[in-house]
């Protein structure tokens, strides 16, 4: 039985009313007053950014029903990244805050107040917070690390949103502190015990794999025990551990469902982009593997109007998906978007598919080392009236064919996108 | 934007951070004014009682007795905090802030400045 959907507008407004609603709480709670203007200000950046980062901590589950009611997993990771930096800057301002209240008094009592030399552990454990948010952060944003060492130092993050709490602790204040405590333990527990170590996921066993490119190959996946719910076009998080000479990574990756079998066994597409993946292009039948989702999909509200389709790579995964479950339901123009003819996925069933189902256009483009010209290649705004548009594809394909689309009329309502970015 | 956001925000939070401590080198570090003439004045445990309000808030710490009112909004803690103990001999809550330790070495420093007289119990 599919799980019961909140109403699209609740969906919408989950993440947005979470994100007021906690560091506001927080702050209400937590509201000094009679004090001084500048350190009232100081303590609520420190409430406001502590509850962001509970906030952040809580888009970080990788629960479908949950990921469900926020509107995604996409949009929930597009919001941790959000929250997690503006929660950053709020506790930079807070010891900044409590320091310049202090300048009323001497600039050297200000220095006083800010140093972690004069300040003993409760400032000192501010600080090392602070300075570990810092640090992670910075690599967060590093696009140069491996995906394995760049995810155990954003979980380093981890440690300091601990300092931060054992900072609350040591400066004795009297909101009670160990509910924050036991609710952020709660969180990053179980995203470590459900979503990393594989309790929420579903036992499957590699029982086909097809290369479709040099650098791709689909894998079929047969349940072991209860399979999942999901429909073609969803994306799920899939880790593959040992098998016949083979040992995987172990790690969750998201990948594309392509199609669901007999209604159980699940077929994605797989490209190498990094270690882990590259080591799939070699895998025997008889892997172990295990999954969590569904999650999102790009078809997640398709309508039976006249449909464009922008696939860059192995984005075309969902369109396969969906062109494998049956014909177009209305007239569709599918441009597909790939370097070379070699690296086009699925390119002679697409063709197959295109000259069976004359409502669907196949437009090829191999766009060699070089950018797509979208403009040229995108329809003009005349074609694209009363048009759904679903785009899959790299960030920057995506970013520039949304770009190209409202210019030319596209509602934001119109367009539909996944962009394969979980970083 | 979120990166430009950390990179800007880091950068200002270090160039302040480097602006107190440069602040602090220039100015020279407060010392505890001299007492004022009444400071010797003998208070007693009732007078020291009728200050025991925010508006008017005395404490006896260590023998002397100080008039906190104008520092109020700008103790670290929470007011109710130290609110208790306007009006009282507050010794032992200064010595261990009623947890087990003791105020910092600013707030030894900033202490004078408020003294008003001997406590005379």
């Amino acid at each position: 039985m599919a799980p019961r959907r909140l109403p699209g507008l609740l969906r919408r407004l989950s993440i947005p009313l979470l994100t007021l609603a906690v560091p506001l709480g927080f702050a209400w709670w937590a509201f000094p007053s009679e004090l001084a203007p500048l350190r009232a200000a100081g303590i609520v950046a420190g409430w406001l950014g502590g509850g962001l980062l509970m906030v952040s901590l809580l888009l970080m589950l990788r629960e479908p029903r949950l990921a469900d009611w926020l509107g995604g997993l996409e949009r929930m990771y597009r919001w941790h990244h959000t929250t997690g930096v503006l929660a950053y800057v709020l506790l930079l301002i807070h010891p900044l805050a409590l320091a310049a209240n202090g300048l009323a008094t001497s600039p050297s009592f200000a220095w006083q107040t800010l140093s972690a030399f004069d300040g003993g552990w409760p400032v000192w454990t501010g600080w090392l917070g602070l300075v570990v948010l810092m640090v992670g952060l910075a690599t967060a944003f590093s696009k140069k690390l491996s995906y394995g060492v760049w995810r155990w130092l954003h979980a380093g993050l981890a440690i300091g949103v601990l300092l931060g709490l054992i900072h609350l602790v040591l400066l004795g204040i009297d909101e009670p502190v160990l509910p924050i405590i036991a609710v952020v333990a709660l969180i990053v527990g179980w995203r470590a015990l459900r979503g990393d170590l594989g309790l929420a996921a579903r036992p499957y066993i590699v029982a086909e794999v097809q290369p479709l490119t040099e650098q791709s190959v689909e894998i079929a996946l047969r349940p072991l025990g209860q399979p999942l719910n999901v429909t073609p076009g969803q994306f799920l998080l899939v880790a593959f551990y040992r098998g016949p000479n083979y040992r995987g990574c172990g790690e969750f990756h998201p990948f594309t469902v392509s199609s669901v079998e007999h209604g159980d066994v699940l077929r994605i597409a797989v490209k190498a982009l990094g270690d882990c993946t590259r080591q799939m292009l070699t895998m025997p039948r008889g892997v172990a593997a295990r999954i969590i989702g569904g999650f999102d999909s790009v078809f997640a509200h398709h309508r039976a109007a006249p449909q464009l389709w922008v696939a860059g790579g192995i984005g075309i995964t969902p369109f396969i998906g969906l062109l494998r479950a049956g014909p177009v339901p209305a007239p569709t123009t599918l441009l597909y978007l790939y370097r070379h003819e070699a690296d086009a996925a699925f390119l002679d069933e697409l063709k197959a598919c295109a000259a069976a189902d004359r409502r669907l256009t196949l437009q090829l483009e191999a766009t060699g080392d070089a950018l797509p010209d979208l403009k040229r290649l995108l329809p003009q705004a005349g074609q694209l009236i009363g048009v759904e548009c679903y785009l899959c594809g790299p960030p920057g394909l995506i970013k520039g064919a949304r770009s190209v689309l409202r210019r030319r009329g596209v509602t934001a309502r119109q367009l539909h996108s996944e962009k394969y970015e979980f970083r | 934007m979120m990166q430009r956001l950390f990179l800007t925000s880091t950068a200002v939070f270090w160039l302040a951070v480097l602006g107190f401590w440069i602040g602090s080198l220039s100015a020279p570090i407060a010392q505890p004014p001299a007492a004022p003439s009444v400071a010797d004045r003998s208070i007693s445990t009732a007078e020291l009682a009728q200050h025991a309000t925010p508006q008017s808030c005395w404490m006896a710490i260590n023998g002397a007795v100080y008039d906190i009112t104008g520092y109020l909004p700008d103790h670290p803690s929470r007011p109710q905090i130290i609110e208790v103990w306007c009006g009282k001999e507050a010794s032992d809550a200064y010595a261990t802030k009623t947890r087990g330790r003791p105020h910092s070495h600013e707030a030894d420093q900033l202490l004078p400045k408020y003294r008003i007289g001997r406590f005379a119990p």
